[in-house]
């Protein structure tokens, strides 16, 4: 169990975090999510123990590791890191890398050179490099270094697994590949893992609980398909779910679009910054479009993408933007400067939902 | 905004995450700065108040007086003539060799780098005495220019040409070390693009090569007319039997010819000398921290320009005769000099011995004498600033603020000092530290020791300063949380990791206190002469044979010394890095 109580850290005048409050549970796989510069780095650093919090407290099992005034270093606690940049030692075969922790880390669970040998072999067969021992890190491909460097992290068992980015340096489909990897590694560990990144995909992907972070300060934190489908705030709603806001006045439970004034759209459980900001969060496939009837208002189609299963359409309604993605087998296509009519794909109602 | 992404993780991060790996108490923060300001600040300016007193009292006396001596003036004219005059020369070699190494197709690049940087390691003097032997009557030019119809005297080295041809090959590895580090940053898409622009070949050089690289340019250009400035081996040995003095042999001549009393004016002029060498350090550092902008883009090796084969040729052909007429040639005369019974005789096989090396070897006692002086000095250089001046790189590499900022400064000030400048600056400050107090350093090894220690560390600073930050700082990140003390990640992670580029620092601060002149010049006493010193008085005497004989056996031991370091160097490559291609 560690608990984040008030945490902030400031750079001189520059906050980079802002009263943090977090509780990661034990097991728990935790993503950070936000772009660059929103503090999520920061967080990591301060959980490592690289640096000190301005403020606030982390406590980790019990003990608090950090304080405005107290700090437990990184070889004092019970954690492991992968680094964005692998960071391997050019000097060390794959061995040595997992045994370095073994030696060293305060929690290590190997006493005897045969539990050594016993738990680096059980560590080499986790992440498949049972033939590459004997490897130095330029004889290692980028999948291969990821793995060295998820081995060193998850060797000497620790109850903390801090990743930064850990497949940011890999290629596509090497990056779906270690995805996979890395949660056969959480099922195996059982330890909590922080996993920062700024791909959406990754953390919906992976994450029990995700944090998305903007600007030194918490968003939101809630399971990926609360994330997803039930922003919070309207970054949330743009970063992850790539929603189109949509103005409009808020008549109770019913939305009325400003463009489409006949429309009436319900709640399908927008929070309140949006019901009083008077905005309605609409993901790009949440859209229907089809051919604009004389006499209804319409929007014109100003980019057509072709992305294989879908189509992302981008659509001008007045003065405003909206992205559309259509799935490929829809009822018609459209081109560039057609007129459309854009409706919304309406939650499945209460009774309804009764029937599936 | 705080860099997030650890690409782009400038110092700012680098401070944060290691504010407490190394914090050590306040007080002996103060205690050691005041050290640094105590020894390498200080005797600046115990240097500008003995400039600026007569008998306790201030007075500018000493300035009007220097002023109104018309030999000033000579000299300040001669300095500037030489040290423009050099550094042209400098400018002009350079950065034709930089860009023919950096962009032509040419092969075997690295022997020319080597031999390219072999004035870096051979003092100035030796390669002067080459040259002088190189030149003299009965040298290999005159031979040559015998064969030429007509009256061809061999070139006078003794003269404001010499000097300035000695000074402008000894520097301009400087030049072509700057710039080929530019040329090859510009990534080949800037001139790819401009040519896709419509850029003509001449065009593209103006626009776009020659203002990127600049910066690099005029870096090296600052730092040979630094090093012309500074240079003493060569003006004293060229210049001062042809009584033409540059600003360091003057002030050398004031102090060894008329005792303590002209002290007064030596101070004088190294105060003018010291501020313009200052004044060009400080320029070069503007000029360097204005070409960071394309620093952090990688090299580029491939060449640009391919010429055909028979061109090719040609090219290398000139690059090779060029490097090897510059190094191997006045070696080679001089070590046929130092083979011959007497000075003057003709290089032919019944005037050839080895009794000058008999001589130096088995019966002057100075030599062997200075040999052990040297090595001494050198060898307790290395370790006082191997371990001090890597201490002070890791400090000032996890902590960049305006403490470590000025302690970089102050360390640098001895280094950036012309040597004679320096050499004064530690009389002054070590003869009586404290009034009434003198230590006894002054006339014993220990002074030149002092001076060695402080003039040099900077080297140490900057070699392992450099090593530092070519580990990625994540390294240590990883062995800390692998739960490394700093003993472990210093002994597993980082020595093994930074070894080279602190052994480098060591073996530049080793080489330069072995066969360092002008600061020894002018603080040995009987019994601690170095062997720069002992050289300079075998030529001053007139024992030319044993001058030379002298020279070769200290180039022989530094080349031995190079090749030795290259070769650990690759089997650290191979052994410990597990590189196959140590590139």
């Amino acid at each position: 169990m560690i608990l984040l109580d008030g945490v902030s850290k400031a750079y001189g005048s520059f906050t980079a975090l802002r009263l943090i409050d977090l509780s990661i549970g034990k097991g728990e796989f935790i993503a950070v999510l936000g772009p660059s510069g929103c503090g999520k780095t920061t967080l990591l650093k301060l959980l490592a123990g690289f640096m000190k919090p301005t403020n606030g407290s982390i406590t980790m099992d019990g003990e608090v590791v950090a304080s405005r005034t107290t700090i437990v270093p990184p070889e004092r606690r019970n954690i492991g890191m992968v680094f964005q940049s692998f960071a391997l030692w050019p000097h060390m075969t794959v061995y040595d890398h997992i045994r370095f922790p073994l030696l060293y880390h305060p929690y290590s669970p190997c006493k005897e050179k045969w539990e050594m040998e016993e738990r680096i072999k059980t560590v080499l067969e986790i992440v498949g490099l049972q033939e590459m021992a004997k490897r130095y890190p330029h004889e290692l491909s980028g999948g291969q270094k990821q793995r060295v460097a998820l081995a060193r992290a998850i060797a000497p068992e620790p109850g903390l697994l801090l990743m930064d980015e850990p497949l940011s340096a890999l290629d596509a489909e090497l990056r779906m590949e270690m995805r996979k990897e890395i949660q056969h590694i959480h099922r195996h560990t059982k330890a909590s893992i922080v996993y920062v990144t700024h791909d959406q995909n990754e953390a919906l992907a992976m994450a029990d609980r995700i944090v998305v972070m903007n600007n030194g300060k918490i968003e939101q934190t809630a399971a990926p398909e609360v994330i997803y489908t039930k922003p919070n705030t309207e970054f949330v709603a743009t970063f992850v779910g790539k929603c189109n806001l949509v103005p409009g006045i808020w008549e109770g439970e019913r939305f009325i679009p400003k463009h489409f004034p006949h429309e009436q759209w319900l709640d399908a459980g927008v929070s309140v910054e949006f019901k009083r900001k008077g905005l309605y969060p609409v993901r790009p496939e949440s859209w229907i479009l089809s051919e604009a009837q004389q006499g209804t208002p319409y929007g014109t189609v100003s980019f057509v993408q072709y992305q294989g299963k879908e189509i992302h359409y981008t659509v001008q309604v007045e003065d405003q933007e909206w992205t559309v993605y259509a799935p490929i087998h829809a009822a018609s296509q459209f081109h560039v400067g057609d007129r459309v009519a854009l409706s919304l794909q309406m939650p499945i109602k209460e009774k309804e939902a009764v029937y599936l | 905004m705080y860099p997030e992404k650890s690409q782009s993780e400038g110092m700012t991060g680098k401070s944060a995450s290691f504010s407490l790996s190394f914090s050590f108490s306040g007080l002996w923060k103060m205690i050691g700065f005041l050290l640094i300001i105590l020894f390498f600040v200080l005797p600046v300016f115990r240097l500008i108040i003995i400039s600026m007193t007569e008998e306790d009292a201030f007075t500018l006396s000493h300035y009007s007086d220097v002023f109104r001596d018309i030999e000033t003036w000579i000299t300040v004219k001669n300095t500037l003539f030489i040290v423009f005059g050099s550094t042209v020369v400098s400018l002009i070699l350079g950065i034709a060799m930089a860009w023919i190494i950096a962009y032509v197709n040419i092969k075997r690049k690295k022997w020319m780098q080597l031999f390219i940087f072999l004035p870096f390691i051979i003092p100035s003097y030796i390669t002067t005495i080459a040259w002088v032997q190189f030149f003299s009557s009965s040298g290999p030019a005159a031979a040559i220019l015998n064969l030429v119809p007509g009256e061809w005297p061999a070139p006078n080295l003794y003269s404001m040409g010499g000097i300035i041809f000695v000074l402008g090959l000894s520097h301009y590895p400087l030049v072509y070390l700057m710039t080929v580090n530019v040329l090859k940053k510009i990534p080949p898409e800037l001139a790819q693009a401009a040519q896709t622009s419509g850029g003509r070949k001449t065009l593209i050089f103006r626009k776009i090569i020659f203002p990127l690289a600049l910066p690099g340019v005029a870096s090296g250009g600052l730092l040979a007319f630094l090093s012309n400035l500074d240079n003493f081996g060569i003006p004293a040995f060229l210049g001062i039997p042809a009584n033409i003095r540059v600003l360091s042999t003057y002030i050398y001549e004031q102090v060894i010819g008329f005792g303590p009393s002209a002290f007064a004016k030596a101070a004088v002029l190294s105060v003018l000398l010291g501020m313009i060498a200052l004044t060009g350090t400080f320029l070069q550092w503007l000029l360097l921290k204005r070409s960071r902008v394309i620093e952090t883009v990688k090299n580029d090796d491939k060449p640009r320009v391919h010429l055909p084969k028979a061109k090719r040729r040609c090219v290398e052909g000139i690059v090779w005769v060029f490097l090897l007429f510059t190094s191997f040639v006045p070696l080679l005369s001089m070590g046929a000099t130092s083979l011959i019974k007497a000075y003057g005789l003709p290089f032919k096989p019944e005037n050839l011995s080895l009794k000058n090396y008999q001589y130096l070897l088995f019966s002057d006692p100075k030599a062997i004498s200075a040999v052990s002086n040297s090595l001494k000095l050198a060898v307790l250089t290395v370790s006082l600033s191997l371990i001090l001046g890597t201490a002070l790189a890791y400090i000032r590499y996890k902590q960049p603020n305006r403490w470590t900022k000025a302690i970089e400064m102050f360390v640098t000030v001895p280094y950036a000092l012309p040597g004679t400048v320096f050499a004064l600056c530690i009389i002054f400050a070590w003869m009586q530290p404290l009034p009434g107090w003198n230590p006894g350093v002054y006339g014993t090894i220990w002074i030149v020791m002092l001076a060695y220690f402080t003039r040099f560390l900077v080297l140490q600073v900057r070699g392992s300063y450099t090593a530092l930050t070519q580990v990625d700082s994540t390294m240590e990140e990883a062995a800390r949380i692998s739960g490394a003390t700093a003993v472990v990640k210093w002994r597993k992670i980082l020595l093994p990791l930074l070894l080279p580029g602190i052994i480098g620092g060591a073996l530049l601060v080793f080489l330069t206190a072995l066969t360092e002149l002008t600061v020894s010049s002018l603080l040995w006493s009987a019994g601690s002469e170095t062997i720069g010193v002992v050289i300079f008085n075998y030529e001053q005497a007139g024992f030319t044979t044993y001058s030379t004989a002298f020279s070769c056996l200290i180039v022989l031991a530094i080349l031995i010394g190079g090749l030795a370091f290259i070769v650990l160097e690759k089997f650290w490559l191979r052994k410990v890095m597990k590189q196959n291609d140590p590139a």
